[in-house]
């Protein structure tokens, strides 16, 4: 018994220790931004990469008040556990000054109370559900800490999808008759009821829909039932979602009608070569590409590129934005304390790289001329792509898949 | 008492640090330590292999996110509610499949366990899917007073339930554990014993589940995941199958070393699958009481 | 209607696959492997592998994958099963183990993100003006050979007479001089290349992520047990009704419950007849 006592005590000391020497690694110095983010998909890593990038040139100019800047990286996954863990992690232990990610909505919420007890900011780069930043209405004493900066939310991204639908598939292409498959998320599930009522009032016929969860792998039944409701186009929200595989059965389908949507996979650059071609008509929303919708974005761009070797998704100018907004309020609040920076926040009307950034009274970035908005991109021949909406940005015509007359 | 020592030194080690991080993972390890509890309990007593432990702690989780965050109940509702929707499914997986021999209780476990997460997803419209419930609100507000409730917890379900095994509940499982057939002709009612020693085991799970999902704030699909059954497999396994509070050092210890790789990214879960294996495949009596055994020179424990 | 039938037949045969080679290792070893589910991805995996980072043809792609992955399960059974077989518990731990292992191998040197397992035929087939997949044609094709030839194998051949042998009374075997060990790795071999073929042939149509063997493993497990543990007939017969269950839920109620009908017909056998369909009888 008196051998037993030492040995256990230092087991749990051991194992205290190890984690608490984790910790005093960070030194006060630089200003400490937390990553929490999933490393092992697309946007995480980019979020990363963007990230990099930013606090690189930013700390080359001299840092923030004198200060540099740092990151660190916790991975949440795709897993609302994981999540709360990483954030635990970041704020308790590595005692970030600000958090910078989020991909899942599902994650990011269960996260919310416990960045609120932490009292730390947190710009989001990924999430669209806007239960998000709905919180800041509620309880804004508890909330104020949450920013989002990309991308819209779901419901801004639902009317601007109505907007493309009358715009380009029913004015340009003539069909009218639209079925709506998407994944079971909760993002999801705030949008379609928003994005149906727009298309019906814009003269649109929602002739089918169905949500299914995100490990779903077989659609052939449900390309079956949308060929089936007589639909003449094919709207898809999709993240977390097999889209490989579900851009692989439409096509060996042969499914009768254009399609496109959300299809965040599909804003990889290597999408439609990794399904060898099957994604040729798909159209996807993106948030940014080579084009200038600022002065920065193709700086950005070609500087991501040559960095990483690939072209960015969608959170990688959000990431990029918000290490550049967080420097900018804290060197106008001359303080890296929360409070005076939320307010800096509160004012901010930033040009990013993909358009201004200004935040509504739930800390919710805007739409409209001059901020962000979404592009409409669309596999072409050899799997190329061209923005095909807007307009004012469009890079070609949107064209019907090679096997729909 | 060795054991009142440890006891000390798990309260004063939180506050010692003064790190939230770290009380936290000790939350979870403590958690996880109840569990490991409840499963040896059953499973090592009576050698009846339940592969299915996620089914009782889903259930507790699942019934807090229910009545707190959809219901807008009081936090405290969720453990006697928890404990029941626990028991009540180890009722119904128990009935019809203890009184069968070979694979098919732990097949059977396992089944159920998954049906449950299957069903999790699917009903999404209520139960938010693979996103899960959130919002729930923690039964008590700081890190440090939720750890010592938590640890209050382990301590009473490692005493209740070692009482259990030291009486005659325990030694008429072990027994049929050794020889159902002699037990019956004996004219012990077998079935009744394992089926209430079943329930009691859920109980325990499923109150852990409770605790869970109020430190977590959120439940997912994941909380009825194979791994969690398997894991808690492994932790009892460490901690030396038959022996309760072993199971709960056992737990600890695992969960401790999961939190520890957090420092390898990616390869976490991969070198801690790899030290699981090395340690199911060399030390099959566990790992807690031998060690104990040994050290103490030879006294039973 | 063709087109149910078709995809119903196609969903079957996959199952027959994945269940054949789980339930022949228990009958013959008392196994219950849970890495079977690994073989599956595995087998997609090597192929995808092959092809892409080694440019290797698919033909050769293909069966250096299911050898591959018949090498591997012959070696886990050899170095971590067989030391372990007095415990069934120790041998569903060191399975299941080896099949969360694989995962994280997956996902580390793969990624989480889908892959495209190159398929042999790419464009569709038209029967009475319907359209059906080619690959999945193929699959069903292939799938009938296999098993086919492993029945022929098993009932007409010397090795076949050894390993039924030692499935229905492994001591007596072992005094006729049946080299109980041997059949053992064979058979485990044979399992795990049906389950790898199984892999190689469906990945094109079906999700290649890391976690594939989690569903592979549990639809081969309900067609095992609701076809009867050790019985190879049961394992096709409950390979038609669960696959024709799944293309029914799928194409006429909701394709979100195609997965939980495995689990259903898990649950209903062992509560109405744990035996399975055509399984020795079990009780207390």
């Amino acid at each position: 018994m008196r051998r037993i006592v030492p040995l256990l005590t230092s087991v749990v000391f051991a194992g205290a220790l190890a984690m608490s020497f984790q910790a005093k690694a960070a030194s006060n110095k630089p200003i400490l931004i937390g990553l929490d983010t999933p490393i092992q998909h697309q946007v995480g890593k980019d979020t990363v990469a963007a990230v990099k990038m930013a606090v690189e040139e930013i700390n080359a100019k001299g840092g923030v008040l004198g200060r540099k800047l740092a990151y660190v990286v916790a991975d949440e996954g795709v897993d609302p556990q994981l999540g709360v863990s990483a954030i635990n992690k970041l704020t308790s232990d590595d005692h970030v000054n600000v958090l910078i990610g989020g991909y899942s909505s599902g994650v990011t919420l269960a996260e919310e109370p416990h960045i609120a007890q932490s009292k730390t900011i947190w710009i989001g780069v990924g999430s669209a559900s806007p239960n998000i930043t709905a919180l800041v209405g509620k309880d804004y004493d508890k909330y104020k800490y949450i920013f989002r900066v990309n991308p819209l939310n779901s419901a801004l991204q639902a009317a601007q999808i109505v907007d493309f639908a009358k715009n380009v598939v029913k004015d340009q292409l003539g069909r009218d008759k639209v079925a709506i498959l998407g994944e079971s998320a909760i993002w999801v599930r705030g949008l379609v009821p928003v994005l149906v009522k727009g298309l019906e009032a814009n003269g649109m016929k929602v002739t089918y829909q169905q949500l299914f969860d995100e490990s779903m792998n077989d659609f052939t039944p449900l390309f079956a039932r949308v060929k089936d409701s007589g639909a003449k186009y094919l709207l898809v929200i999709l993240s977390h979602a097999n889209s490989d595989v579900f851009v692989k059965q439409l096509y060996e389908a042969r499914l009768p009608m254009p399609y496109g949507g959300i299809d965040v996979k599909s804003m990889t650059p290597n999408f439609c070569s990794r399904v060898n071609g099957a994604a040729v008509g798909e159209t996807t929303v993106n948030f940014i590409t080579r084009a200038p919708i600022t002065p920065k974005t193709i700086p950005f761009w070609d500087k991501f590129v040559k960095e990483n070797g690939r072209a960015p998704v969608y959170t990688a100018p959000g990431a990029y934005n918000s290490v550049y907004l967080y420097a900018w309020a804290v060197e106008k609040a001359g303080t890296t304390d929360a409070d005076p920076v939320i307010k800096q926040l509160e004012k901010a009307d930033y040009l990013g790289v993909g358009g201004k950034i200004k935040f509504n009274k739930v800390h919710d970035d805007i739409d409209g001329p001059g901020y962000q908005n979404l592009l409409f991109v669309q596999w072409q021949k050899d799997c190329t792509r061209q923005v095909v909406w807007p307009k004012e940005l469009a890079t070609g015509k949107i064209m019907l898949p090679p096997w729909v007359k | 008492m060795g054991g009142a020592v440890l006891v000390g030194l798990l309260a004063a080690a939180p506050p010692l640090l003064h790190n939230q991080y770290f009380t936290g993972v000790f939350i979870v390890c403590a958690i996880e330590a109840i569990w490991a509890a409840s499963w040896n309990f059953f499973s090592g007593l009576t050698g009846r292999e339940n592969f299915g432990t996620a089914l009782f702690i889903g259930g507790g989780a699942y019934t807090a996110a229910f009545f707190n965050s959809t219901f807008g109940l009081n936090a405290w509702w969720s453990i006697p509610g928890g404990i029941v929707v626990a028991v009540v499914l180890g009722l119904v997986v128990g009935f019809p499949t203890l009184r069968l021999k070979g694979p098919y209780f732990a097949l059977a476990t396992l089944a159920s366990a998954a049906i449950m997460q299957q069903v999790a997803i699917n009903l999404w419209q209520y139960t938010g899917g693979s996103e899960g419930i959130y919002g729930l609100d923690r039964l008590v507000d700081s890190s440090l007073g939720y750890y010592y409730f938590v640890l209050a917890v382990l301590l009473a379900t490692v005493l209740v339930l070692s009482l259990i095994a030291h009486s005659r509940w325990g030694t008429i499982l072990r027994a049929i554990k050794g020889d159902e057939t002699a037990c019956q002709a004996a004219g012990i009612n077998v079935t009744v014993y394992k089926i209430a020693s079943l329930a009691l085991s859920a109980a325990f799970a499923g109150l852990g589940g409770v605790l869970f999902a109020h430190y977590q704030q959120a439940v997912t699909p994941d909380d009825f995941d194979v791994f969690l059954s398997i894991s808690v497999i492994i932790m009892a396994y460490v901690g030396g199958i038959g022996s309760i509070w072993g199971a709960a050092v056992g737990g600890i210890l695992l969960n401790l070393m999961l939190e520890l790789l957090r420092g390898m990214g990616e390869y976490r879960l991969l070198v801690y699958y790899l030290i699981l294996m090395v340690v199911l495949f060399f030390m099959r009596s566990g790992v807690v009481v031998p060690l104990w055994r040994r050290l103490s020179g030879g006294r039973s424990a | 209607m063709l087109t149910v039938l078709i995809y119903g037949a196609v969903t079957s045969a996959i199952l027959a696959m994945l269940a054949v080679g789980f339930t022949l290792i228990f009958g013959v070893a008392r196994i219950l492997n849970l890495a079977h589910g690994a073989f599956y991805a595995l087998g997609a995996y090597c192929t995808y592998s092959l092809t892409a980072t080694y440019k290797v043809p698919l033909i050769v792609a293909a069966l250096a994958s299911v050898a591959l992955v018949a090498l591997f399960g012959m070696a886990m059974e050899r170095v971590l099963v067989r030391p372990q077989r007095q415990s069934s518990l120790a041998v569903l731990m060191i399975t299941l183990m080896v099949a969360l292992t694989v995962e994280q191998v997956l996902f580390v040197v793969f990624g989480s993100q889908s892959k495209n397992v190159p398929a042999f035929i790419n464009f569709p087939v038209y029967l009475h003006g319907v359209s059906l997949d080619g690959q999945r044609l193929l699959a069903l094709a292939v799938a009938v050979c296999l098993i086919g030839a492993l029945w022929l194998f098993i009932q007409r051949t010397r090795l076949g007479s050894a390993i039924l042998a030692i499935s229905q009374d492994p001591e007596a075997a072992q005094y006729m001089g049946i080299p109980a060990n041997r059949i053992f790795s064979l058979v485990m071999g044979l399992s795990a290349a049906l389950a790898g073929a199984a892999g190689v042939i469906a990945g094109p149509f079906l999700s290649v992520r890391p976690t594939m063997d989690q569903t592979a493993m549990i639809t081969a497990f309900s067609v095992v047990i609701v076809g009867g543990l050790g019985s190879i007939p049961g394992s096709i017969l409950a390979a038609l009704i669960i696959g024709y269950s799944e293309t029914f839920v799928a194409f006429y109620l909701n394709p979100e419950w195609t997965g939980t009908v495995s689990l259903v017909a898990i649950l209903l056998t062992l509560v109405l007849r744990p035996a399975g369909l055509m399984g020795r009888a079990v009780g207390a």
